[in-house]
């Protein structure tokens, strides 16, 4: 055995005693060189299985699960027994021991290629090393991941794959995260024996997010079967064979799909990466910041990169039960907004029409003097699609103590049910979605509303092949779907029974019916709510083991502003109103109001709500504060400050709080503890962070009659454009490429 | 630029607290005859003006009006003719004197009431406490 050998066994073992981060698995492989295995038999015949066999660790806490006890085999990995669940593969039985193989084009959620070959391993009595990740495993198999074979297969292939790899890391963007970087140091050998010319491939484009470097492909194809399997389009495609192998768009074609962020994720080498990113930074000079997306309603857990005051990237953070491993483009690639347009000062509309800058101290006088001079049921305050939990808590508190109760949060219509929590969250939970074998889709578009929800529905029709059924306008899915109208009649007959997709819903057994949050702004909702919900009660949707019937919600702030109660008082008040207090609201219809209103605008971007506004207070954006949002399926969450306020802004509790006093009706919290006590006695489920608390009861068989006919009017889609939906991504210059480009007009 | 500020020299221990006095008068003196240089050499004229900086020289002053102890004077006065020193003698950059005594000073004017609560004070202050 060679020293080299024995060193990394050593440093096996000492790794494995103080084994807290599985982790580092890579380090703790040393470099090994070829001579001593060209004599692998004799190396073979000395590696004995080792006596004493420490407890090891699945890698990054794999878990197993058996469906079924009887299904348990035991294979021997390393000489070390697992049990695991039949069907699983000789690489993730080598993760359930805590071995971890070097992969490229193995991927937990897509489908298995084998065609990379770097997972071979030996398994004793096969003739060859087999490529673990696409062999199953079989009862009693004795697996050896570090014998020379495996480590001369392993260094042979990377020996190949580096032989047309152009050797231009010190200016690839995947440098220091990149797989092929990181496993050729780890596995693979010392020297190349490779003489002659590096192929090289023309670059593909795909549109203004993805960057492409084909001639550093390696052919793993995940970027493939992502765009097929979790994407749903089918852009991505090889061509050709052997070493006229590329990937490519088939045609000239930009990759049109709402998640194709996530093949630079999955993409082991630098042959994708992201367009915005190029050469900005490199990865070890960014620091992370995990935190909570606000792009939609989904709540998608993330990671801010940041460097110095400045957003770098946004990164997916896995979550099984939200966003899985995946995030939607918007939410990857909004971040540069959060640099453009930003309100840095407060300002006061002078009497020329022109803001001009003044002190914190002068703002607020202003405000807390208006506040004062206009009747209290004048007074409107209206919370945006961004705001946090905090935030409308103390807004809520601030104008009721000014005997103002017309407060609520944009998006929830003119007179929301804030009553029944069941009535506007995702009852089945996103991941209890996969459950489901039947959907009806009712007034939503979820590939633009929600893309990570959507995902979800593809990934349950692909895998179980549930019948989708959909009523709203016409619109783009990736899953087969069926069509079944476009207004409201089609609920009334699907009601009825009428409907020939109704014999679908009411065979299925776990059915679900989402209601996009569009409905909430129509005149009839009462009356469509209570048609869908006599759909739920006919398919048997609603039962105490099975909730559903789900509410799709449009905006972060959504969830939590009905948790608090935020409804308004009267529908109209508005168009009376002489005080308005705009929350980051920017998507409010202003014009009706009169024209001697006093408006406050506090907010971080110069967006729509600005040019009505009288005074300007800037806050600081979701990346700069910490705040709790709930998600459409009603988990509570919270965003970690990455970054620093721009300019003098403030965080946005702070502002109405100092404006409290300032008016003279002080709020009692100051600071973020004792403002979410107050929130623990108005809604204690938004304390319970990153656990989703289910609803109560359900609203089926708790709602009061409802009066009221259905309109006549076809439902309307509410997401015009996908990569424009808020402030801070209309502020954005990849937004604006996007929407120009990927389109569909 | 070092010729011109040979006269500033950093004084020996104050003997009393009416010996400190007179030295500070002395030392605003100086500080107020050296301001037409300052004005010149960091191109102040069209930011702000001689009296403006007169009156923030003598508000920095009286910032420490309450201390009475000769020895913290003396240091005071030491730190005060250093911070002179570097300023006629160009080691500053205009960028400082516009923030530290231009701009600054009109954000010392802000905080001037007492009556409001810690949290209001802090909130004018900044956003990270
Ligand atoms: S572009 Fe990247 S993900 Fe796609 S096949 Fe090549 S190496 Fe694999
Ligand atoms: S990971 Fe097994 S062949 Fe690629």
């Amino acid at each position: 055995m060679g020293l080299g050998h024995l060193a990394s066994r050593a440093l096996l073992r000492s790794s494995r005693l103080g084994a807290s981060k599985p982790s580092h698995h890579l380090l703790r492989r040393t470099v090994v060189s070829t001579p001593e295995l060209h004599n692998s038999e004799a190396a073979a015949a000395e590696a004995q299985p080792e006596p004493d066999l420490p407890k090891r660790t699945p890698v990054a806490g794999a878990r197993v699960h058996f469906p079924n006890p009887d299904d348990a085999i035991e294979v021997f990995v390393d000489g070390y027994p697992v049990k695991i669940p039949k069907g699983m593969t000789v690489l993730q039985a080598c993760e359930v021991a805590g071995v971890d193989i070097p992969r490229f084009c193995y991927h937990d959620r897509l489908s298995i290629a084998g065609n990379c070959r770097m997972c071979l391993v030996e398994v004793e009595k096969s003739p060859k090393p087999v490529a673990s990740c696409a062999m199953p495993a079989l009862p009693g198999m004795k697996i050896k991941t570090d014998t020379p074979i495996a480590k001369k297969a392993r260094e042979g292939v990377m020996e190949f794959l580096l032989m047309n790899h152009p050797l231009d890391c010190p200016i690839c963007d995947q440098g220091g995260e990149c797989d092929l970087q990181d496993q050729s140091m780890a596995f693979g050998s010392d020297r190349g024996r490779f003489t002659e010319t590096k192929r090289s491939v023309v670059d593909k484009n795909l549109g203004p997010l993805v960057k492409t470097v084909m001639t550093r492909c390696i052919q793993c194809t995940r970027c493939v079967r992502f765009a097929t399997e979790i994407a749903g389009v089918q852009d991505l495609g090889v061509l050709g064979r052997g070493s006229g192998e590329e990937i490519g768009t088939y045609v000239e074609n930009l990759m049109t799909s709402e998640l194709s962020g996530n093949v630079i994720d999955i993409c082991p080498v630098g042959a994708l990466t992201s367009k915005p990113f190029a050469f900005k930074a490199r990865n070890w000079e960014l620091k992370g910041t995990e935190s909570i997306d606000v792009s939609d309603a989904v709540g998608s857990n993330i990671r801010i990169d940041s460097r110095g005051p400045e957003v770098m990237r946004i990164l997916p953070r896995l979550n099984e039960d939200i966003n899985e491993e995946w995030i939607s483009d918007k939410t990857r690639f909004f971040y540069d907004g959060l640099k453009r347009q930003r309100l840095n000062d407060p300002m006061i509309r002078g009497a020329d029409g022109r803001f001009k800058t003044v002190s914190w101290r002068d703002a607020l006088a202003v405000v807390a003097e208006v506040i004062h001079q206009v009747k209290p049921e004048e007074i409107v305050g209206v919370a945006g699609k961004l705001s946090d939990a905090e935030s409308m808590m103390a807004l809520k508190d601030f104008l009721n103590k000014m005997g103002s109760n017309n407060i609520w949060c944009e998006g929830n219509g003119p007179n929301p049910n804030a009553d029944l929590r069941s009535g506007y969250i995702m009852n089945t939970s996103i991941s209890g979605l996969e459950k489901a074998d039947a959907f009806l889709l009712v007034g939503t578009q979820p590939r633009v509303e929600a893309a990570m929800v959507n995902a979800r529905i593809r990934k349950t029709v692909r895998a179980t092949n549930a019948k989708v059924g959909y009523v709203g306008p016409s619109a783009d899915f990736n899953y087969d779907h069926e069509h079944l109208g476009t207004g409201p009649e089609a609920l009334t007959e699907l009601a009825e029974g009428r409907h020939p997709f109704y014999s679908t819903l009411s065979n299925a057994k776990n059915p679900v019916i989402i209601i996009g949050a569009g409905i909430f702004g129509r005149d009839d909702k009462d009356a469509i709510l209570a048609v869908t919900e006599k759909i739920a009660k006919n398919i048997n949707a609603v039962r105490p083991d099975w909730n559903g019937l789900n509410v799709l919600l449009l905006n972060a702030a959504q969830a939590a502003s009905l948790d608090l109660g935020l409804v308004p008082e009267s529908e109209k008040s508005i168009e009376s109103a002489k005080f308005v207090y705009l929350m980051g609201a920017d998507d409010e219809n202003v014009d009706k109001l009169p024209e001697d209103a006093f408006v406050v605008y506090q907010g971080h971007h110069g967006d729509k709500g600005v040019y009505r506004a009288n005074v300007i207070l800037p806050a600081s954006a979701f990346s700069e504060k910490e705040g709790t949002y709930a998600n459409t399926e009603g988990c509570a969450q919270t965003t970690v400050p990455a970054v620093p306020t721009v300019g003098d802004a403030r965080d946005d509790w702070k502002i109405i709080r100092a404006l409290s006093e300032v008016a003279g009706v002080n709020l009692p919290y100051d600071s973020l503890g004792a403002i979410r006590a107050r929130i623990g006695t108005v809604a204690p489920n938004l304390l319970q962070v990153e656990e989703r608390e289910p609803a109560v009861f359900s609203s089926v068989s708790l709602r009061p009659d409802v009066k009221g006919t259905i309109g006549k009017a076809p439902f309307g889609s509410v997401v015009e454009n996908f990569y424009m939906t808020d402030a801070i991504s209309r502020a954005s210059k990849i937004m604006a490429q996007c929407s120009a480009l990927l389109l569909k007009k | 630029m070092a010729s011109s500020v040979k006269y500033l020299r950093v004084p020996p221990n104050s003997g009393s607290l009416e010996e400190a006095r007179r030295r500070v008068f002395e030392f605003f003196k100086t500080a107020c005859r050296s301001i037409p240089t300052i004005m010149e050499i960091y191109v102040l004229d069209d930011v702000v003006s001689p009296s403006q900086l007169r009156s923030t020289i003598a508000s920095e002053i009286r910032k420490n009006a309450h201390v009475t102890n000769p020895k913290v004077i003396d240091m005071l006065l030491f730190k005060g003719t250093e911070e002179l020193n570097l300023i006629v003698e160009h080691s500053k950059q205009r960028h400082h004197m516009l923030g530290q005594y231009v701009l600054g000073h009109n954000l010392i004017h802000d905080q001037g009431n007492n009556d409001t609560s810690d949290f209001l004070q802090k909130f004018y202050k900044g956003n990270y406490y």
